[in-house]
């Protein structure tokens, strides 16, 4: 049977593909695949005519039958990856999500911790239940594009840190793509033990440039009881690439997640940033920091969901749009009746730095317990009028004080990161964001 | 006699559609200490916003040259560059941008740049002079300061940026007696040939430390009299009443 997404010739997402996928995979994995490529196919394309969720983001102009499934990978964008590396965490190990063997750079530290460090295929035939714990948290068929991942995806990466051993060195991993036309399937798979802790650096990026991509990207991350997990990731995707990823990490009691998200990248992108606060007396804090000008689309959902007792949790995403840009955020608190005394705080705060530019944000408590503490806040303004006044007067001029104020509102984001080294990365890319005109991605070459 | 610095005449400015300075005539000299009072709400900010370049302040008519050149044309920016400096009376917080950050970036701006450690050695040099605490090198300009600290930190720029005439409206307003003299101190061992003030005030206080050359009273938007320091000290005793009924019974 041939399939509805083979009806164009260049088309390669198709039955074939997933079905090529399903072969080379563990049983387990294989039923999997097939369950998510069923699923895929059967549901319609996200409309924001008909579903809520898509209201504000429209996805009509993306046919993902279109894009090809990237077989290589990009040299000069791993190239512009690693040299960040270099710069902002120089001990870390550099691991490269490729569908094609890549070695895995500088881990020998980690390793002789005990650390595993792998593609997330390989992981899965060698520790399929360590992959199939964190598998849990995420249904094969819950969305369309969950499930094309779940179909479609290859190489991956793959981190697990063993009961009570506190990595020497970050992880850093690298999510390239390049080309023309070509889908990427991006995968983070990280499982903490009990008492764990590790650095984790997730990078995604193509050069700068129009050329069309697609990314469809899952991130999952498991801390057991007592972990600490630092988890920091920058999409810097080139201006034609579609992303749309789901990361989602879950909890265990008293284990405590640092989430810093830097959005700057892509023509569109819709991501999920979901914290299962499970455990009895788990903490997230969750900080994000997105800039957008020329077209770009932005849109981030996040939950925040109290299961366990004690849990608390803090999340700020801050938003400076210019030219006409968008940015849509929607954001939840859902604390279960079992979260008793749960703490739970929300906030966006949006800079507006054009008139075309527009920001839309809804976030929403959802409470089932009794004594609980949370909150939530939304604010959209302009550069404040006073504030650039005050840096004229000093001499500064107007462009240069607009500037200032856009990095002293992102700053007071940055300044909260506990890995430095990628909070000065995160600087760096926004100053040449802010400096730039609408130019996203690396400096490199497709090769 | 020195060169004339700033020289405004016939000034007249609308904020917000309505007329606040209406014709006012004032000259300094390179070096001076000009004090400027008058009633509380007289147009004493005004004049010194306008001044500055804020946008919201209109210039409806008369002239301005600073150092020889018309300044009305000019941006805040500009006219900073060509060293006007204003002491803010209520400075603006901007959170995000730390102290040192922002008095870099203006130096680098004014094309007075210095290498890292000169410049770090010259911030704790001033810091110290100020009773300033070394912690404010790193908060974020203004953001959360006390109403003394904020004017400190005005001071301090002033120190960094070294203009050629700073205007400092209502610096010694909600400062208790130690910072006055601080303040004061820090004002007079910057002003000399290179670097003239204009004090805005309505309390003689300040100016015991700062011995104007000249003194003026506006009163609803125009100078209705100067004198020497003798007019402050009469100020002092009788209050602005004797001389505005004499100022207001002469334009009558
Ligand atoms: N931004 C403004 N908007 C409206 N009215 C203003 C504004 N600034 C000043 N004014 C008015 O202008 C007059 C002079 O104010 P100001 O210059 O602040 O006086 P002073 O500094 O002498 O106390 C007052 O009547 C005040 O209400
Ligand atoms: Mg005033």
């Amino acid at each position: 049977m041939t399939t509805p997404l083979t009806d164009s010739p260049a088309a390669a997402l198709g039955q074939a593909v997933a079905a090529a996928r399903a072969e080379v995979s563990p049983a387990w994995l294989a039923a999997r695949r097939r369950i998510a490529w069923d699923a895929y196919e059967a549901m319609p394309m996200p409309s924001s005519q008909r579903d809520e969720d898509w209201r504000r983001t429209d996805i009509a102009a993306l046919h993902p039958e279109r894009f090809t499934p990237i077989d290589h990978v990009d040299a000069a964008v791993v190239d512009a990856m690693r040299a960040q590396r270099d710069g902002a965490a120089p001990t870390a190990a550099f691991v490269i999500d490729s569908p094609v063997a890549a070695p895995i750079e500088g881990a020998d530290t980690l390793h002789a911790q005990g650390i595993i460090i792998t593609t997330l295929e390989e992981a899965a035939l060698v520790h399929p239940e360590l992959v199939q714990r964190a598998f849990s948290s995420v249904r094969a068929d819950e969305s369309k594009f969950v499930a094309l991942w779940n179909a479609l995806w290859r190489g991956g990466v793959f981190v697990y840190v063993p009961r009570g051993v506190e990595a020497l060195a970050p992880v850093w991993i690298a999510h390239p793509a390049g080309g023309d036309g070509h889908a990427v399937f991006p995968s983070t798979v990280v499982v903490l033990d009990e008492g764990a802790a590790l650095t984790v650096i997730d990078a995604y990026a193509s050069p700068t440039g129009p050329a069309a991509l697609l990314s469809d990207a899952m991130v999952i991350l498991s801390a057991a009881r007592d972990a600490r997990l630092d988890y920091n990731t920058v999409q810097q995707w080139g201006e034609g690439v579609w992303h749309i990823g789901l990361q989602r990490a879950v909890l265990d009691a008293n284990a405590k997640l640092r989430f810093m998200g830097v959005t700057l990248g892509a023509r569109l992108q819709k991501v999920w940033w979901e914290v299962l606060l499970e455990g009895v007396g788990s903490e997230a804090d969750v900080l994000g920091i997105c800039f957008g000008d020329g077209t770009q689309h932005f849109d981030h959902q996040s939950l925040q969901a109290h299961v366990g007792p004690e849990t608390r949790s803090n999340l700020l995403l801050k938003v400076a749009v210019r030219d006409h840009a968008r940015s849509v955020y929607g954001g939840m608190i859902d604390v279960a009746p079992t979260a008793v005394h749960a703490d739970g705080y929300v906030a966006n705060r949006n800079l507006l730095l054009s008139q075309g530019a527009k920001a839309d944000s809804i976030p929403r408590l959802e409470i089932r317990a009794n004594d609980v503490k949370c909150g939530h806040g939304a604010t959209a303004g302009h550069v404040d009028a006073d504030q650039r006044f005050y840096l004229m007067a000093r001499g500064v001029p107007p462009e240069e004080a607009s500037a200032l104020i856009v990095r002293g509102f992102m700053d007071d984001v940055l300044d909260r990161i506990p890995h430095r080294g990628f909070a000065e990365l995160a600087g760096t890319l926004l100053d040449a964001e802010i400096a730039g005109g609408s130019v996203t991605g690396v400096a490199a070459q497709a090769s | 006699m020195s060169q004339t610095v700033l020289s405004i005449s016939g000034l007249r400015a609308t904020v917000e559609g309505k007329e606040i300075l209406k014709g006012v005539d004032l000259q300094v000299a390179q070096g001076e200490i000009h004090a400027l009072m008058g009633p509380n709400g007289s147009g004493k900010s005004t004049l010194a916003y306008t001044l500055m370049g804020h946008p919201k302040y209109v210039v409806t008519g008369g002239s301005v040259t600073f150092g020889g050149e018309d300044l009305l044309p000019l941006t805040a920016d500009a006219r900073a560059r060509l060293g006007l400096f204003l002491c803010f009376q209520y400075p603006t917080a901007i959170p995000g941008v730390s102290t040192v950050n922002f008095l870099r970036a203006a130096l680098r701006a004014q094309g007075k740049e210095m290498p890292a450690r000169e410049f770090l050695n010259r911030l704790s040099t001033e810091m110290k002079e100020l009773k300033i605490d070394e912690s404010f090198r790193s908060r974020y300009i203004n953001d959360g300061f006390s109403g003394g600290e904020k004017k400190r930190m005005e001071i301090l720029q002033l120190a960094m940026l070294r203009p050629k005439l700073a205007i400092l409206d209502e610096t010694d307003s909600g400062l208790d007696v130690d910072a006055l003299r601080t303040v004061a101190d820090g004002v007079m061992r910057l002003c000399g040939p290179d670097m003239g003030v204009l004090v805005i005030t309505h309390y003689p206080r300040i100016l015991e430390h700062l011995h104007p050359d000249r003194v003026h009273v506006l009163h609803d938007g125009r100078v209705v009299t100067s004198g020497g320091a003798d007019l402050a000290r009469q100020i002092e005793r009788e209050g602005y009443e004797p001389i505005l009924g004499t100022a207001v019974a002469a334009t009558a």
